[in-house]
């Protein structure tokens, strides 16, 4: 379980930068999630601390050893790929202990530690059969078991639930985070998806264009984002964001009056304002009053898609308010969730005492 | 209304297959017939069939000496041997330089990779007649090779190794790079990962191209008879050399000639059970 230092890692193809120097400490025994949209260096960032991509420049370090000359199986790390990628012409077996088998670990090792992973992952009866032979999610599961029975210092995932099914998605979304917790190992896991980045990260890294916008817990990042990106990233539905002016003590845009968030320095001119979804409730003595376009229904809660002024404003509301489309609500914002963006950098408004 | 068959469909029908099913069946007729009955022409369709030139052919290799046979003559015999030892060694050769060439060509990038790829093809376009004189003078008086089955293993290899890249490139592209990519994580090498991965992947393409090379090889008259000499003649040079100005032993020819056609059958039997598709089902989300 080695403490894993990325110093100023970069990655070019020929002229073309995919992924910018980049610094990242990722402490021993953590769950670090990747996340952020595609093509943001997430996955680049893993396949070179595999070993799949060699580094253009910088340095990657296990516990202060220097490993980006290493091949990967001198890195002693395993990796769950996206697509599983398993051996067709493996069983199930054979196909966890291929790494084993290629080390020459001795016979009873190798079935002592297959049917452990096996029983672990649930797929102890299905041994015998064929990769084809499996559903979507028994072959993530022989994939996971591949990466277990390694029993490596460091687990790579590279979006490993991205393939299945929303159910399914949800279901073994739980079992890793159980998993997470018994096993007391270096995990690095990519998603662009930040429902699974919440749930299951100790520690997030927020990536954009290869840059990395913001580490921390999931609370740091849905409370405290640094930028308009990691707000707007984390938390569904997303942010709403609005072109504001700062008046006073209010908060004065197209079709919207609001007061200003206590405790927050007051700016000059011209800011954007972000609200979320769930900060919005609605409230028929409030003066803010928005045009309902669509009401999506989900069971307890419903969205509201509503017009304010040229933007859309979306409000999670209790299902029982009953909104139709057409119809004109009144809703009130609380201030103390209303945060505060610079226009021109996307930066967050902080309190004097934050950050 | 229901559809009636055209008659003339028919005519057509049963006029490809004579012309397919016509001239083997005449060969086995004939090499089941004496000699008698063969020259007379009476009985084209009636006569007692005889393994008689079978035993001819084969007197060699069987356990008893057929009365019929005065002097065994071991030309077939030993053209039979010939022709399988120098199909299946170059057929086996041809498949392992072509695997490998074809990986390296795909997965690997090198100086001239592009360039390599598609001349492999443009040497299977010189017809083998164009390559018959310098062949015969380079093996004859630079290597000396002539009278060899070596020499002739060498220019079949030669002559298929093209297409077989070309056949196998298309089957390599296919297996997914992730695979080969989480036996690299498995901490296997290149070669592990080729022998152990990628080659059961590529068996259909491996037995389309030995199929092939097979065939060619086996088949292959031109270069044959200029190469092999007395001993290492192979079975189509020694038919056509056995027509010779004093006599024509139809009958022999003929089953020399179903001889010859047994083992590409059974090759082709036995490798094209290899060829299933679907072989990397199940290997990612396709």
């Amino acid at each position: 379980m080695p403490e894993i230092v990325l110093d100023g890692v970069e990655k070019r193809y020929g002229r073309t930068q995919v992924l910018p120097p980049l610094d990242l400490t990722l402490e021993d025994g953590e769950f670090t999630v990747l996340v952020g949209p595609s093509g943001c260096g997430k996955s680049t960032t893993l396949r070179l601390l595999a070993g799949l991509e060699t580094l253009s420049g910088g340095e990657i370090t296990f516990d202060g050893r220097p490993i980006s000359k290493l091949e990967p199986k001198a890195r002693d790390v395993a990796m769950v790929f996206q697509d599983y990628a398993l051996y067709p012409h493996m069983n199930v077996a054979k196909n966890m202990s291929f790494a084993l088998r290629l080390s020459r670990v001795p016979k009873d090792e190798i079935d002592r530690r297959v049917a452990a992973a096996a029983e672990m992952l649930g797929i102890d009866h299905l041994l015998d059969r064929k990769p084809a032979a499996l559903s979507g999610g028994q072959r993530q599961r022989v994939a996971m078991g591949r990466a277990l029975v390694r029993d490596a210092g460091v687990f790579l995932f590279d979006e490993p639930l991205s393939n299945l099914d929303a159910k399914l998605r949800a279901r073994m979304r739980t079992e890793l985070a159980e998993m997470r917790n018994s096993i007391d190992k270096n995990m690095i896991y990519v998603t662009h998806d930040q429902v699974e980045a919440m749930t299951l990260g100790d520690r997030i890294v927020v990536m954009n264009a290869g840059r990395i916008q913001q580490q921390g817990t999931p609370e740091d990042l849905f409370e405290r984002p640094v930028n308009k990106f990691v707000a707007g990233f984390i938390g569904a539905p997303t942010m709403n964001f609005l072109p504001a002016r700062a008046e006073g003590d209010r908060l004065v845009g197209e079709g919207f009056d609001l007061p200003h968030p206590p405790g927050l320095p007051v700016p000059q001119g011209a800011v954007e304002i972000g609200i979320r979804p769930s900060a919005i409730t609605v409230d028929h003595g409030a003066p803010l009053e928005l045009r309902v376009v669509v009401a999506e229904y989900l069971g307890a809660q419903s969205v509201l898609v509503t017009r304010c002024g040229p933007h859309e404003v979306l409000a999670e509301v209790e299902s029982a308010t009953r909104a139709k489309p057409g119809e004109t609500v009144r809703f009130a914002v609380d201030p103390a969730e209303i945060m505060i963006f610079d226009p021109e950098t996307g930066t967050r408004l902080v309190p004097d005492g934050e950050g | 209304m229901e559809r009636r068959a055209n008659p003339a469909f028919y005519a057509l029908l049963v006029a490809l297959v004579l012309m397919a099913v016509g001239p083997i069946w005449l060969m086995l007729a004939t090499s089941l017939k004496l000699n008698v009955d063969i020259i007379s022409g009476t009985s084209a369709l009636f006569f007692v069939p005889t393994l008689n030139n079978y035993e001819t052919v084969l007197c060699d290799y069987l356990w008893y000496e057929p009365e019929h046979v005065r002097r065994c003559d071991r030309t077939f015999g030993r053209a039979l041997v010939n022709s399988l030892i120098v199909s299946t060694v170059a057929t086996f050769l041809t498949l392992i330089l072509g695997c490998m060439a074809a990986y390296a060509l795909v997965r690997f990038r090198f100086m001239g990779r592009g360039v390599t790829s598609l001349t492999t093809l443009l040497v299977r376009m010189v017809p083998p007649a164009v390559l018959l004189v310098p062949v015969f003078g380079i093996w004859t008086f630079q290597y000396g090779l002539d009278g060899s089955r070596a020499g002739l293993v060498l220019v079949y290899v030669a002559m298929n190794l093209p297409f077989v890249i070309w056949i196998l490139q298309s089957f390599i592209v296919q297996v997914p790079i992730q695979l080969e990519e989480a036996a690299r994580m498995d901490g296997a090498g290149p070669f592990r990962t080729f022998f152990l991965v990628v080659l059961p992947l590529i068996k259909p393409g491996l037995a389309a191209a030995a199929i092939f090379t097979f065939r060619i090889a086996w088949n292959e008259f031109l270069l044959a008879n200029a190469l092999a000499d007395r001993n290492t003649r192979t079975v189509p040079v020694v038919i056509v050399n056995s027509i010779t100005e004093y006599d024509i032993d139809w009958g022999v020819i003929m089953a020399t000639g179903m001889l010859l056609a047994i083992p590409p059958i059974l090759f082709t039997l036995v490798a094209s059970r290899q060829i299933i598709t679907g072989m990397t089902a199940g290997a990612v989300k396709g």
